[in-house]
């Protein structure tokens, strides 16, 4: 049965792939994985993604890795990518962060930089010119276009408070569901990489009131956006059912902002921390969907499917074999620590479920740590009445703790009775002070 | 001032009652604006409140004795001193400031009274916290010598581990009175009548 | 009879002859109430009249004398003899007489404390305090006048557990909104002395949310006060106010909160010296609780654990203070504990009750009739307010969806 499962998935999550991806020669690029124990493939990790993003990755990797060679290999490869566009301010930026380190073949190229500016300064008068003559002839659709040029034009050279300005002035021109879309979807494209997360947010939502104009690619990168809102505002769970509802039309239609690796990987940590044991079973599991994005990370499969089966250590190797790599993830980097503090007390508290006792020595192999640390965390979940149960450090044992319904039950009624009595003669007191009050205004009245 | 309530507690060894009538009679004679400090037997009064536990209330009138009177009775200094080390829990300290003074014939009586209650109480809570103790700890609690400990203990059914000096304590069984009679069921009846109406 | 009104003499033999039955003791009442005037003109022959009066019989007249007496202006030699005066008179009295005329037995009796206060002997003035204001009330559940001024004088007079006696009574009846703060305030520190924090408490948190349209010093000092205890008693302290408290103290007490709320994470954190109004020694009180609650959460957490880990965890310097901690806790019954000095183990125990004894059932059933006895209260109160005219108006006036027709329901003896 399960074997069964596991070949359908396979068999879609390949189609798939055909119908989505590009050139066949990117296919088993793409195949392999990239988030892995071993340091971080760049070159790979960079060609997952286009746009604006592979640059910003690009420099958060060369920000975060601590390492001079992976960061001057990161540097490089973002001084290449800029090179292709015309973002004469980031260029310099990065030619400032290399420092010569790299040769003479990445320096100040300022000839470079000096015609691309020129360039952009005659474009910005020629789209100036433009949108002024239809402005003045009020053609909206025009109009439109007009603003989303201009918009197009900042984004690309790094202004992109500028850009989210125009493309958001296109929305008074937009005549039809699917122009509303697409500028909802340029809004999120920039507030993204501005980092505005509730912008993303609340275009998200706008976008998807137009449901007629919308295409499965579409819903799918809908779907991602708002995951990555939800991720940055901590809401693990609620970024983890985005993710999971992510279609895999997906594919690479996203790149710009995320890869189809990404939405496992999310997903996959954010459903761990979060959801319950039934849930990864329905949610993620049996996802045939999301099987499909899994495949991509087999890791992240193994360890979903590593705690589900209880085999926490293997678990919590793969996660500690990723982490390295996964503090390198622009999205992802504010978040691990969390995560994985949340999946391990989860895997933890799972753990001692079942039992009437525990013996430490046995539960710390498991989670290949001490007894006396394992013995902390359990203290602070046991504090935290996550785990119903009491350490005997003495024996290093865990025992449940059945808390006596009957005896429970009597010290609550003792307690609500004093609280009662506490509380009725304090309103009883107030109400007198608030009568004679109002009899004194009362009686000064008359 | 008339001390004969006082005199006679004293001599029925009813000593409970003494931080009250001391407390009563104090008030009594001062709202009269008798001046009554300096007869006052501020060492009963402090011991009679040491005798009842109530620390609180000796260290407060501790704090009402006039300095002059703190300077030249040393008995009323030593009386405190036991009250001072039962509020800080020197739980050893109490039975040393009982036996470093030497207590005049009227104190005499309540002091070996309290001593003896202290002994005991001290006895009982190592009953309730330990499961096992060191004879000289155990000495230390109880105001007596070790060896004299280990008998105190050992008579009262704890055993003696003599390579450790470890006592082993004998926990006492608490029973509780759990028979109800009838008049409790009918509260009950009324109880249940009153909510339903 | 009215014949020789203005002669002073007249009204001692009226005294005399006016205070046996109920109906003498009114009529001699209003005669008194007339003499008023000839008693501030005749101050000076007052005094010798007192020696022919009775106290404990000619109560409602020595009363009236005494007061005209006790107005004016006295030396210090003098007060001494007041004070003795006015405490004989508060132990002889009949309560039934002065009862006719509060007002000038709490003007005498507050002249009194202020003269025990100036003689600096508060000690004085405990006993018939506590006495005049036994007299006073009509029933245990009222609130006197005299109330804060007794516990005043208890604090003074370091006479903690005199002044808890009153403590203990269940108040409901308050007539002046400044006695019940003042009360509460003392009554506060009262209990804090005593160490009844969680009567502390409830004493304070009356104050704090008490209603009140401006912001009174009292309500700021027992708050500051407040949050000591709390944190003393709960280990916690939460900033947020009850939804009765009035706005006012909502507004103006946060900014309080937010001064001792550092003083909380100061004093968790480095345990350094405080020096705060005068609370210090309260500050002191949470340094030490916090090592009684650390070692309380361990209890929750733990079977069993050793003295060397216990110490450890709450920052303790040896086993052996951990041992006198845990030891200190038993004692007073905060957790159940046995120690194990051979393997320096400590094994943590539930709660023996069983809720099965005899004890228990009394507890529970007096509990009940407690509850039952103030739902009864509240019920009363609810029927009477809701009959009451003064707030049948007010009530129209507010929510005019109030129709005519809901007025007929009210029995037509209340609508007067």
């Amino acid at each position: 049965m399960e074997a069964e499962d596991e070949a359908t998935g396979q068999m879609i999550e390949e189609e798939e792939i055909y119908v989505n991806g590009g050139g066949d020669g990117d296919e088993s690029k793409r195949h392999r994985p990239i988030i892995s124990g071993e340091q971080l493939d760049i070159e790979a990790y960079a060609a997952l993604y286009s746009g604006r993003t592979k640059i910003s990755r690009l420099l958060f990797i060369a920000e975060k890795c601590g390492n001079a060679s992976m960061q001057l290999d990161a540097l490089r490869m973002a001084y290449d990518e800029i090179k292709k566009g015309e973002n004469t301010q980031l260029f310099r930026e990065v030619v400032a962060k290399i420092d010569g380190r790299l040769g003479p073949n990445y320096g100040p190229d300022s000839i470079w930089a000096d015609a691309v500016d020129r360039r952009a300064e005659l474009r910005k008068e020629k789209l100036e010119n433009e949108l002024n003559a239809y402005r003045t002839n009020l053609i909206k659709e025009s109009i439109r276009m007009g603003y989303n040029d201009f918009g197009d034009f900042y984004f690309a050279h790094g202004q992109l408070g500028d850009a989210f300005k125009n493309y958001v002035r296109t929305r008074d021109y937009c005549t039809t569901s699917k122009h509303i879309v697409h500028m909802c979807m340029n809004a999120i494209l920039v507030s993204i990489e501005m980092g505005q997360f509730t912008h993303v947010t609340s275009y998200v939502s706008k976008a998807e009131q137009s449901q007629d104009a919308l295409d499965p690619i579409t819903i799918a990168k809908l779907r991602c956006a708002a995951g990555l809102a939800l991720l940055e505002g901590k809401k693990y769970k609620l970024a983890a059912r985005k993710f999971l509802e992510t279609g895999p039309e997906l594919g690479n239609n996203y790149t710009e902002v995320i890869a189809p690796q990404d939405v496992a990987t999310y997903g996959g940590l954010c459903a761990l921390a979060s959801f319950d044991r039934a849930e990864l079973k329905s949610k993620v599991i049996d996802n045939v969907n999301f099987r499909n994005f899994l495949e991509l990370v087999p890791e992240i499969r193994e360890l979903i499917n590593d705690f589900y089966t209880s085999h926490y250590a293997s678990c919590l190797e793969y996660l500690g074999n990723l982490k390295a790599n996964l503090l390198l993830d622009i999205h992802l980097h504010d978040h691990v620590e969390t995560l994985y503090e949340q999946i391990r007390n989860k895997a933890l508290i799972q753990y001692t479920h079942p039992f009437v006792s525990v013996d430490l020595h046995m539960m710390a192999n498991a989670f290949n740590t001490s007894v006396s640390s394992l013995e902390k965390e359990l203290e602070a979940l046991i504090t935290n009445n996550l785990i119903q149960a009491r350490i005997d450090s003495h024996n290093k044992i865990l025992y449940a703790r059945h808390a006596d319904q009957r005896n429970a039950t009597f010290q609550r009624v003792l307690q609500t009775g004093s609280e009662f009595d506490r509380e009725v003669r304090a309103m009883l007191l107030r109400a007198n002070l608030i009568k004679h009050e109002f009899n004194l205004k009362a009686s000064r009245k008359h | 001032m008339d001390f004969s309530a006082l005199n006679d507690a004293l001599a029925s060894k009813s000593y409970d009652q003494i931080a009250e009538i001391c407390d009563t009679l104090m008030l009594q004679v001062s709202s009269q604006g008798v001046v009554f400090q300096d007869e006052w037997p501020y060492a009963i009064h402090l011991l009679g409140h040491i005798y009842i536990n109530d620390i609180n209330s000796a260290r407060f009138l501790w704090k009402r004795i006039p300095l002059a009177v703190k300077e030249s009775k040393p008995e009323v200094v030593a009386a405190w001193k036991i009250g001072q080390k039962l509020w800080t829990r020197d739980y050893a300290g109490v039975h040393e400031a009982i036996h470093e003074f030497n207590w005049s014939p009227e104190a005499q009586g309540i002091v070996a009274s309290f001593s003896e209650l202290y002994t005991k109480s001290m006895f009982e809570l190592l009953v309730s916290a330990y499961s096992t103790i060191s004879t000289q700890d155990t000495a230390l609690f109880l105001g007596l010598n070790a060896d004299d400990a280990a008998n105190y203990s050992l008579q009262r059914g704890w055993t003696l581990d003599p390579t450790s000096q470890m006592l082993t304590v004998k926990k006492q069984a608490v029973a509780t009175e759990q028979k109800l009679d009838s008049s409790k069921l009918q509260r009950l009846t009324e109880y249940v009548f009153h909510l339903e109406h | 009879m009215n014949l020789n009104m203005n002669s002073m003499e007249s009204l001692v033999a009226q005294i005399q002859g006016l205070s046996g039955s109920i109906a003498d003791v009114n009529q001699l009442h209003s005669l008194l109430k007339q003499s008023e005037d000839l008693f501030q003109s005749e101050l000076a022959r007052l005094a010798p009249l007192l020696t022919e009066l009775d106290p404990s019989i000619h109560s409602l007249g020595y009363l009236y004398i005494l007061e005209a007496c006790t107005s004016a202006p006295i030396s210090k030699d003098e007060a001494n003899e007041l004070v003795l005066s006015v405490a004989r008179f508060i132990n002889l009295c009949a309560a039934e007489q002065i009862r006719l005329a509060p007002d000038k037995f709490i003007s005498v009796c507050k002249r009194f404390k202020d003269q025990v206060m100036l003689l600096e002997d508060p000690m004085r003035g405990v006993a018939p305090m506590l006495t005049a204001l036994r007299k006073l009330q009509l029933s245990s559940e009222q609130l006197t006048t005299l109330h804060p001024d007794f516990l005043l004088i208890c604090l003074l007079a370091k006479c903690y557990k005199t002044g808890l006696s009153i403590l203990e009574d269940d108040i409901f009846e308050v007539d002046q909104p400044r006695d019940f703060f003042l009360y509460c305030y003392y009554g506060g520190m009262i209990c804090i002395g005593q160490k009844k924090f969680s009567k502390a408490l409830e004493l304070l948190h009356n104050v704090v949310t008490a209603p009140m349209s401006i912001l009174n010093a009292i309500a700021v000092e027992a708050y500051k006060k407040y949050i000591l205890v709390s944190l003393i008693h709960l280990g916690q302290f939460s900033i947020s106010f009850p939804k009765y408290t009035s706005s006012v103290a909502q507004r103006n007490l946060k900014n309080f909160s937010q001064v001792m709320c550092e003083l909380e994470t100061c004093v968790l954190a480095n345990n350094e010296k405080f020096e705060f109004d005068k609370n210090l020694g309260l500050v002191k009180q949470v340094v030490s609780s916090m090592y009684k609650r650390n070692i309380q959460r361990l209890t929750q957490t733990y079977l069993t654990l050793s003295l060397q880990d216990i110490a450890n965890t709450v920052q303790l310097n040896s086993a052996k203070e951990a041992e006198m901690h845990v030891l200190q806790m038993i004692q007073d019954g905060e957790i159940y504990a046995t120690i194990n000095q051979k393997d320096g183990m400590v094994r943590f125990l539930e709660d023996p009750e069983q809720y099965k004894s005899c004890e228990m059932i009394e507890r529970i059933d007096s509990s009940i009739q407690r509850i039952m006895m103030l739902s009864r209260k509240l019920t009363d109160m609810d029927e009477l307010l809701s009959c009451d005219p003064l707030y049948l108006a007010k009530a129209g006036r507010e929510r005019q969806r109030f129709d005519f027709d809901d007025f007929d329901t009210v029995p037509s003896k209340f609508t007067i």
